[in-house]
C-alpha cells in the first residue's frame, strides 16, 4: 500500500530562524508596538530619573527630625503643601524618603539582573555546549537550589554576611541563576545543531569562538528576559529582607519605610499616607518589569501564539 | 440513484476573506458509497471535509454555496440546529486518533459521553453499545477500560472509527484515516472500514493524498485540485480512463499495476498560491492541453457518462489527450514552455 | 518500581546536599561562627559550655559528621534561649504554619484556576484585557505590604478581625484540637490567609490560562466541537480537565515554597509558625533554633518538589503508563 502519494516533492520544512541579532531588533520592535511592555518601560524611565536626581528632588534629609515654625516636633503631621505625603512619627518627610528610596531598590533590582544574567548565560553556554561532567554538574545544582526555600535562605546569608546591599544581590543571584542556566543550556543544545553553528565548524573555527562569536549572541535575548526576572525578585526580596529588620537600617528604602510605619502603629493610626506610597512604588516597578518580560516571552517561547 | 449528501459551489475563506482555501467545490455522494476525495496536500480536501463538519478553524468560514444532506442545507442551518445534527448524522474519523481522542478519560468515557449526551442512552445502554461497537471494528471490548495511549496506532484508529459510528451517523467523514499508519496497519483499518461498509451499508467520505486507498476502497472518486473538484466519478472509470488532465497527470505518476510499462512522469510544476489564484481553469499553467479558453474562462462540470463529469474545457477529447497524455514527453514540453 | 526509587534517591541526594549546605552556612562564614550566636555577655566559662556542646571545639570534618549523624538521630540540639530541644520547638508551630500554607493555598488555587479558566475562555475579550495585568499587580505587591493593608483597614480600620496571633490571649482550651477549631483561631486565621491568597492565586491563574489556551489548540477539543456537546462540555470536560495536570504540580510545590515564604506574612500577623519562629531565632542569635527551623523548613520543600513529581505521574495516565 501507500505506493503513490499524489503529490509533488515536499517543500522542506521550515526551521523557524534562530534568534540572532536579529532578535533585538525584534525585542526592540515588541516594545514598541506592545502597549503594556511600552508602559513598562516607562515605569522604568521615570524611576531611573527619579533615582539619579534624587537628591535635587527631595525637599528634606530623609533621616532629619523636622521641627513646626512654632518650634514642636513635625511629627505625624498630614500630606500637605509643606509636607507632599506628611511626615513620620519622628518628624521625617515621608516624601523625601520615598525619593530616596528608590535608589536601593534601583540598584538591588539591577545588579541582581545583571548577576543572574551572567553567571546563568556563561554557565548555561558551557554546560550546553560541552556536556559531559559540566552539564550533570549544572543539573544537579539546579536540583539543590530548588530544594533550598528562597526568602530563609537569604535571610540567613544575610544574617551571617551582613546586612548590605551586595549581599542581598549575591543571595538572590545564587538562588537565581540556575533557571537562566537550564534555559540556557537547553537553548545552545538546539543551537549547535543549525547550520549556521555546522558552517563555522567546517570553515575551522575553533570550539571556543564558535561559541561565543556563534552560539553566544542567540542566547543573549534569553539572558536579558532572565535578568529581567531578576529585577522583580530581587527589589521584592529587599524590600521583604529590610521589613523583617535583617536590612541595613541605617539606610532609607522602601522596606524600611515600611518596618518603620509598621513598627510605630502607623496601621493603628490609619496613616495610609505613610505605607501606601513606599508599598506602591514597589508595586509599580516590580510589575514594570512583568510587563517588559511578560510580551518578550511570548516572542522567545512563542508554543502558546496561537498562530497556527 | 438515492443522493445522500450534495454539495454545490461551496466556499471557505480564511481569515481576511482573501484566500479561499476551497472555492466552488462540487460534490456527490449515494447513500451506501464510499466517496475518496482525493488530492494534493494544500489543495483544500481537508478544509472541505472540516467544512462540511462545520467546525472551521479560528477565523475560517464558509463564504457560499450549500451541503445538502439529506436534503437538509447544512451551511443554511442555525448554529444550535447544525450542532444538533454533529456526530447523529454526520461523524468524523480523525487522522490521528492518538491526539482526537481526550489523553485523560478511559474509551468507555469517550463512548459513553456521545451515546448518553448526544444519544441520550442510559450508561448500561450505552456500555452494551460500546461493547457493540467495539466488536464491529475488531476491537475487544475489554479494551474499553483503556486509555487512548494504552492502544497501538490500528487499535487507536480503530477505536475512533468505533466512536464515529457511536450514534448510526446518516455519513462519516475520514480525514486520512491510515496516513499516519504503518503498511500492514493500514490494510487491516482499510479492512475495517471494507467490512463496515458491507454489512452495515456505511456511507463515507474517505479525504485521501493516497490513490492506492481511493483504488482499494471507494466506489466513487473525487479529485481535488486548488480548492475545486475537477473530476468525479466511479472510481474505476476514472482511474482507468482519466478525464481531467490532472487526473491524468496524476495517473503517470501512480505505477501502472497491469502493464509493464513504468511512465511515472510526475507533473512538472506546482499548484498555484491560493492567495492569488489564476483565473479559468486553475491547472491551465501546468496543463499541456490548455487553450486560451481555459486561462479566461473557469470550465464547467462536463458529463462524460452518468456519474461521471470533468471540470476541463477539453472533456470531450478526453480520449485523444489521455493518448497524449502517457507520453513522459508531452509534460516536459509544458515544463519547457513555462521555463 | 524503579522510578520511585530513582526519585527517592534523589530526594535523598537533595537532602544532604541541602544539610551540607547549612552546616556549611552556619560554620564556615567569616569570623568565629559561634560570635553570631553567643551572647557577649555570656561568661568565658559558658561559652566554653556552649562551644563543647555542641562540638565547635572540634575540627571541621569532625563536626560535620557529628551533625549528620545527629541528624539522622533526629538531634537538633538544645536552644541558646530557653534552654529546651529545638526539635519540639519548631514541632509545636508547625501545624499553625501547615495550616496557614493549606488554607491559603485553596483559596488561592480555586480562584485561580476559575479565573484562569475565564481568561483563556474569553480570549482576546476585555475581561481578558482587564484581569491579566491585574493578576500581575497582585503578583508584584510585596506581601508584607498588602498584609499591612488588610492590617489597616479590616483589624484597625473595621476592627472586624483580630491583628495577631493565633487566638486571643488568655483563652483556654482542652486539647489542641479544641484550639485550632474554634472560630477565634478561624478569625486569626482569616487575614493572613487572605494576604497570601492574594499574592499565591497569581500563579495557578496564570498557569491555567496558558495551559488551557495550549489545551483548547488540541485535536480532541476540535473533536468535541465535532461531536456536537455543549461549549460547556467542551470547556469543562475536555479543556480544563486536561489544563488542570501542570496546575496539581503547582500546588504541591506551591506548598513546599509557601511554608518557607510565610516568613514575611508570618511576621506581619504575629502568626505563630515556623517562619516567624526562624525570624525571631535570627533576631536572637538562637542559631540551633534557627538551623533546626531552617532544615524543616527545607525538608518539606524536597518532599513537596518529590511528591510533586509523583503526583504528576498518578495524574497524567501518559505519564503514568509511560514509565515502568
Amino acid at each position: 500500500m501507500a505506493v503513490a502519494e499524489a503529490r509533488a516533492a515536499p517543500a522542506a520544512p521550515s526551521l523557524p530562524v534562530a534568534p540572532r541579532r536579529g532578535a533585538w531588533s525584534a525585542f526592540a520592535r515588541h516594545l514598541l508596538r506592545d502597549p503594556y511592555a511600552l508602559a513598562g518601560i516607562s515605569i522604568y524611565v521615570v524611576f531611573l530619573v527619579v533615582g539619579l536626581t534624587a537628591e535635587w528632588l527631595a525637599p528634606y534629609d530623609p533621616m532629619e527630625i523636622l521641627f513646626t515654625p512654632e518650634g514642636g516636633l513635625a511629627a505625624s503631621l498630614p500630606p500637605g503643601s509643606d509636607h507632599w505625603l506628611g511626615t513620620t512619627n519622628l518628624g521625617r518627610d515621608i516624601f523625601s524618603q520615598l525619593v530616596m528610596g528608590t535608589r536601593p531598590s534601583l540598584i538591588v533590582g539591577l545588579s541582581a539582573a545583571v548577576a543572574v544574567a551572567s553567571i546563568g548565560t556563561v554557565v548555561g553556554l558551557l554546560a550546553g555546549y560541552f556536556g559531559g561532567w559540566a552539564d550533570q554538574l549544572l543539573m544537579r545544582l539546579t536540583d539543590i537550589v530548588l530544594g533550598l526555600p528562597f526568602l530563609p535562605f537569604v535571610i540567613v546569608v544575610t544574617a551571617l554576611l551582613g546586612p548590605d546591599l551586595h549581599n542581598i544581590v549575591l543571595a538572590v543571584a545564587i538562588m537565581l541563576w540556575p533557571n537562566a542556566a537550564r534555559v540556557i543550556r537547553s537553548q545552545v543544545l538546539t543551537l549547535s545543531q543549525r547550520q549556521f553553528v555546522e558552517a563555522a565548524r567546517v570553515t575551522g573555527a575553533g570550539e571556543w569562538r564558535i561559541l561565543f562569536v556563534h552560539v553566544a549572541p542567540s542566547v543573549l535575548p534569553f539572558s536579558a528576559l532572565y535578568g529581567a526576572f531578576a529585577v522583580g525578585w530581587a527589589i521584592l526580596t529587599q524590600a521583604s529582607i529590610a521589613f523583617l529588620g535583617f536590612g541595613d537600617s541605617s539606610a532609607i528604602s522602601w522596606g524600611t519605610m515600611l518596618q518603620d510605619a509598621y513598627a510605630s502603629q502607623a496601621l493603628d493610626r490609619g496613616q495610609f499616607f505613610w505605607f501606601m506610597p513606599a508599598g506602591l512604588c514597589i508595586v509599580l516597578v516590580v510589575l514594570a518589569g512583568f510587563l517588559v518580560s511578560r510580551g518578550y516571552e511570548d516572542l522567545l517561547f512563542p508554543k502558546l501564539r496561537d498562530d497556527k | 440513484m438515492t443522493e445522500l449528501l450534495a454539495v454545490r459551489d461551496l466556499a471557505v475563506a480564511y481569515a481576511n476573506g482573501t484566500v479561499h482555501a476551497v472555492d466552488g467545490a462540487n460534490l456527490t455522494l449515494r447513500r451506501g458509497g464510499m466517496l475518496g476525495l482525493v488530492g494534493e496536500s494544500g489543495c483544500g480536501k481537508t478544509t472541505l471535509a472540516r467544512a462540511l463538519m462545520g467546525v472551521l478553524p479560528g477565523g475560517a468560514r464558509i463564504t457560499r454555496g450549500e451541503a445538502r444532506l439529506d436534503g437538509t442545507d447544512l451551511v443554511a442551518l442555525a448554529p444550535a440546529e447544525r450542532r444538533a445534527r454533529l456526530w447523529r448524522d454526520l461523524a468524523f474519523v480523525p487522522q490521528t486518533a492518538m491526539s482526537a481522542l481526550d489523553p485523560v478519560y478511559r474509551l468507555r468515557d469517550q463512548m459513553r459521553e456521545v451515546l448518553c449526551d448526544r444519544g441520550g442512552l442510559s450508561r448500561a445502554e450505552a456500555d452494551m453499545r460500546a461493547a457493540e461497537l467495539f466488536e464491529a471494528v475488531g476491537l475487544h471490548p475489554r479494551r474499553l477500560a483503556d486509555y487512548p495511549h494504552q492502544f497501538s496506532g490500528g487499535m487507536r484508529q480503530r477505536a475512533a472509527i468505533a466512536l464515529a459510528l457511536a450514534l448510526r451517523p446518516k455519513l462519516v467523514i475520514a480525514d486520512e484515516p491510515v496516513t499516519a499508519l504503518d503498511v500492514i496497519v493500514q490494510r487491516q483499518v482499510l479492512d475495517t472500514f471494507r467490512s463496515l461498509s458491507a454489512e452495515l451499508g456505511l456511507s463515507a467520505i474517505i479525504v485521501t493524498h493516497d490513490i492506492s486507498v481511493v483504488a482499494y476502497l471507494c466506489d466513487q472518486v473525487a479529485v481535488m485540485y486548488a480548492g475545486r473538484v475537477v473530476e468525479h466519478g466511479p472510481t474505476d472509470a476514472v482511474l482507468e480512463q482519466p478525464s481531467h488532465p490532472y487526473t491524468m497527470g496524476l495517473m503517470n505518476a501512480f505505477p501502472d499495476l497491469e502493464s509493464d510499462e513504468a511512465v511515472l512522469a510526475p507533473i512538472e510544476g506546482s499548484p498555484p498560491p491560493l492567495s492569488d489564484p489564476p483565473p479559468g481553469c486553475r491547472f491551465a499553467p501546468r496543463c499541456p492541453f490548455a487553450e486560451a479558453i481555459c486561462t479566461r474562462e473557469v470550465p464547467p462540470p462536463v458529463t462524460l457518462a452518468p456519474d461521471h463529469w470533468s471540470a476541463c474545457h477539453r472533456a470531450p477529447e478526453a480520449a485523444a489527450l489521455r493518448q497524449r497524455a502517457r507520453d513522459p514527453l508531452t509534460w516536459r514540453d509544458v515544463a519547457e514552455a513555462a521555463a | 518500581m524503579p522510578y520511585l526509587i530513582r526519585r527517592l534517591l534523589h530526594m535523598a541526594f537533595v537532602l544532604w546536599a541541602v544539610a551540607t549546605i547549612v552546616f556549611l552556612m552556619f560554620r564556615l562564614m567569616p569570623g568565629d561562627p559561634s560570635a553570631a550566636f553567643i551572647d557577649p555577655t555570656f561568661t568565658v566559662e559558658q561559652q566554653q559550655e556552649i562551644r563543647a556542646q555542641f562540638g565547635l571545639d572540634r575540627p571541621l570534618p569532625e563536626q560535620y559528621l557529628i551533625y549528620l549523624g545527629n541528624l539522622a538521630r533526629g538531634e537538633f540540639g538544645l536552644s541558646f534561649r530557653q534552654r529546651q530541644p529545638v526539635i519540639g520547638m519548631v514541632l509545636d508551630v508547625l501545624p499553625n504554619t501547615l495550616l496557614l500554607t493549606l488554607t491559603a493555598l485553596l483559596i488561592a488555587y480555586a480562584f485561580g484556576t476559575l479565573l484562569g479558566a475565564l481568561m483563556a475562555w474569553n480570549r482576546g475579550g476585555r475581561f481578558e484585557a482587564v484581569s491579566v495585568p491585574l493578576v500581575l499587580t497582585t503578583r508584584a505587591a510585596p506581601e508584607f505590604w498588602v498584609g499591612m493593608v488588610m492590617l489597616a483597614i479590616f483589624a484597625f480600620g473595621l476592627g472586624w478581625l483580630p491583628s495577631g496571633g493565633a487566638n486571643t490571649a488568655g483563652a483556654q482550651y482542652t486539647s489542641e484540637w479544641d484550639r485550632i477549631l474554634s472560630l477565634d483561631y478561624l478569625r486569626h486565621l482569616a487575614l493572613p490567609a487572605l494576604t497570601l491568597a492574594i499574592y499565591l492565586q497569581g500563579l495557578p491563574a496564570l498557569l491555567m490560562r496558558s495551559s488551557m489556551l495550549e489545551v483548547m489548540q488540541e485535536e480532541f477539543v476540535t473533536m468535541a466541537r465535532m461531536k456536537g456537546l455543549s461549549e460547556r462540555a467542551i470547556m469543562l470536560r475536555h479543556a480544563a480537565r486536561n489544563a488542570l495536570l501542570p496546575l496539581v504540580t503547582a500546588f504541591a510545590l506551591g506548598f513546599g515554597q509557601s511554608v518557607g515564604g510565610n516568613v514575611v506574612v508570618e511576621n506581619v500577623f504575629s502568626w505563630p509558625g515556623l517562619g516567624r519562629l526562624l525570624a525571631d531565632a535570627i533576631a536572637n542569635s538562637d542559631y540551633p533554633l534557627a538551623q533546626c527551623a531552617f532544615l524543616l523548613i527545607a525538608f518539606v520543600l524536597v518532599l513537596m518538589n518529590f511528591l510533586a513529581d509523583l503526583l504528576y505521574g498518578l495524574l497524567d495516565p501518559r505519564v503514568a503508563h509511560g514509565r515502568g
